[in-house]
């Protein structure tokens, strides 16, 4: 199904962002916000892994219910997995569509990345501390 | 030991009415401050030492090996890019601009991906602004505009607006109108007394509705715009109208959706449509830390405020063309120093692809998304808690921050004045 994808702060985002290898910050960041009529529509439950592919990537995260969120559209807190798909075009503003990437969510079984595998993704080479 | 009026050190409010409590050279308590500021003060999550990519394993090496070893790769590049700057202090950051013009490297701050267009905004139109003071003793109306202070600012309302009472406010709670616009349902938007829900990407509609509204041109606004009707625009024209002073602080909702700085234009036209009526200012939530400081040092030294290209050898500025994420999605530079920030976190993958592919360097006290994107990583001391310097407020009023012990790590100023005299010295 297409989606709607907006992203911004949480307040457990700011809580964990310097501690970006912990469990906390990692759940945080991989979870993805969907109203719950489009979460029976996709038949996922609280917690459900789903894979969410725009045009330039995908990225696995878990799905968890909001009711203030509109049906067709989803809420990623700022972070790394949000930005995997997450176009790098500024339109000669400098500033990409970090809040207007259109997305297709579908449930999937594959595992969320940690943040290291994520940036070892990209090419680097993760450091455990 | 308790020292009271310490500076918080991490989003832009910089509360400065904190009391921590240190043992040693660690904070244990720390009294009014938010959830934020307990963590950042309390975080105990430090690199302890320089740390070296090695194929594919990491090395520790010392701090000398470290500052030379970033000093040899930036000469060696022909184009590096110096990013970040808003986790650290002035004093700093004006040495980081030193080091971009001799190097002849482009320097940017993290306004690029946060309020970069509302500067572009500002540069067309202006900016009628005031301190947080004015706004605090003076506004009955305060709109938060694509904002969520409960969430990434979370004591703005407490000092400065809804429940903070002021000289000529006696009963914030009652006497201030707070007016929300989102395109979402948020924690602040629950405490409104009037919430605005607009379709994603509606803001510059709503934004001209208003002006036409204030303008008289009620006649011309359709029953619905962008998801809001007309009614309640005409509602919150007249709740702004009746304002004795009116308030406006905008969020990166603004700034980051389509549109971008036109947004911003928009709403700074409206507020001058308001002054017309009333008094009104208008008011970027500026978030990390001391962004607007990193704004002011760059103007001053260089007279642009982020995106600073120094390869012709003076100063050139265009944002989309000199701004880091279009210089690394193009792959153009060939060598990056990141300083207290995380684009490998708050950057698209094409650019964390980037870095990783050519030698990035950080100078950072924590473990974080570009450490695993980087060659080196230079821990240092957090600003503000072990290192003391000059940070500006988000509203451009710059406060000293504290250093509340003497820890074990060297700051940002000692790490990049080693790495600027190794610079000059082979530059001549």
């Amino acid at each position: 199904m297409k989606f709607f994808l907006n992203t911004g702060r949480t307040i457990k985002q700011g809580s964990f962002v310097e501690r970006k290898n912990s469990p906390a910050y990692l759940e945080e960041a991989s979870t993805l916000r969907m109203n719950p009529v489009d979460m029976m529509d996709l038949m996922v439950e609280d917690g459900d892994h789903v894979s969410v592919r725009s045009g330039v990537g995908e990225v696995v995260m878990r799905v968890r219910p909001n009711p203030g969120l509109a049906r067709g559209r989803t809420f990623v807190c700022l972070g790394p997995y949000a930005n995997h798909i997450v176009s790098p075009e500024t339109h000669g503003t400098g500033m990409p569509d970090f809040k207007a990437t259109m997305v297709i969510i579908e449930p999937t079984g594959n595992p969320v990345s940690s943040v290291a595998a994520l940036m070892g993704s990209c090419g680097g080479v993760p450091y455990e501390d | 030991m308790k020292i009271e009026d310490v500076v918080c050190p991490f989003c832009g409010c910089l509360c400065d009415d904190l009391v921590v409590q240190v043992e040693g050279n660690r904070v244990v308590n720390v009294e009014n401050g938010c959830t934020l500021a307990n963590e950042k003060f309390m975080g105990d999550h430090r690199l302890e030492t320089p740390i070296r990519r090695s194929g594919k394993k990491w090395e520790r090496i010392s701090y000398d090996e470290a500052i030379a070893e970033t000093a040899g790769i930036l000469l060696d590049a022909d184009r590096p890019l110096l990013y970040g700057w808003s986790g650290t202090y002035g004093e700093a950051q004006t040495i980081g601009v030193h080091l971009a013009e001799v190097l002849g490297a482009v320097i940017d701050n993290t306004s690029t991906v946060c309020h970069g267009p509302s500067i572009m905004a500002i540069q067309e139109v202006g900016h009628p602004g005031c301190t947080l003071g004015q706004i605090k003793n003076r506004a009955d109306v305060v709109i938060y505009w694509a904002a969520n202070p409960i969430e990434a600012h979370p004591r703005h309302m407490s000092r400065y607006t809804t429940f903070a009472d002021g000289f000529f406010v006696k009963n914030a709670f009652r006497e201030r109108k707070v007016i929300v616009v989102d395109v979402r349902e948020t924690d602040s938007s629950q405490i409104a007394d009037e919430f605005v829900k607009v379709n994603p990407g509606g803001d510059y509609a709503i934004l001209s509705a208003l002006r036409a509204i204030v303008r008289g041109k009620r006649d011309i606004i359709p029953p619905n715009v962008e998801g809001v009707s007309r009614e309640q625009l005409f509602r919150v024209a007249e709740i702004c109208m009746a304002a004795k002073f009116g308030a406006i602080f905008f969020g990166v909702g603004l700034t980051m959706a389509s549109g971008k700085y036109k947004n911003i234009r928009n709403a700074i036209e409206l507020t001058e449509e308001l002054n017309r009526h009333t008094k009104f200012t208008i008011s970027p939530m500026r978030g990390h830390w001391n962004v607007y400081g990193s704004n002011e040092v760059f103007t001053w030294i260089t007279g642009y405020p982020y995106a600073v290209d120094f390869a012709r050898g003076i100063a050139f500025y265009n944002p989309g063309e000199t701004t880091s994420v279009d210089i690394l999605r193009r792959g153009e530079c060939d060598a990056c120093l990141v300083v207290a920030s995380d684009p490998g976190a708050h950057f698209p993958r094409a650019c964390a692809e980037h870095l990783a592919r050519i030698p990035t360097i950080q100078i950072d006290p924590h473990v974080n998304a570009t450490t695993h994107l980087s060659q080196i990583q230079i821990p240092v001391a957090v600003t503000g808690i072990d290192a003391e310097g000059t940070a500006y407020r988000m509203d451009g009023v710059p406060l000293r921050t504290r250093k509340l012990f003497q820890g074990s790590h060297p700051d940002d100023l000692e790490v990049l004045e080693k790495i600027y005299a190794i610079v000059r010295e082979a530059k001549g």
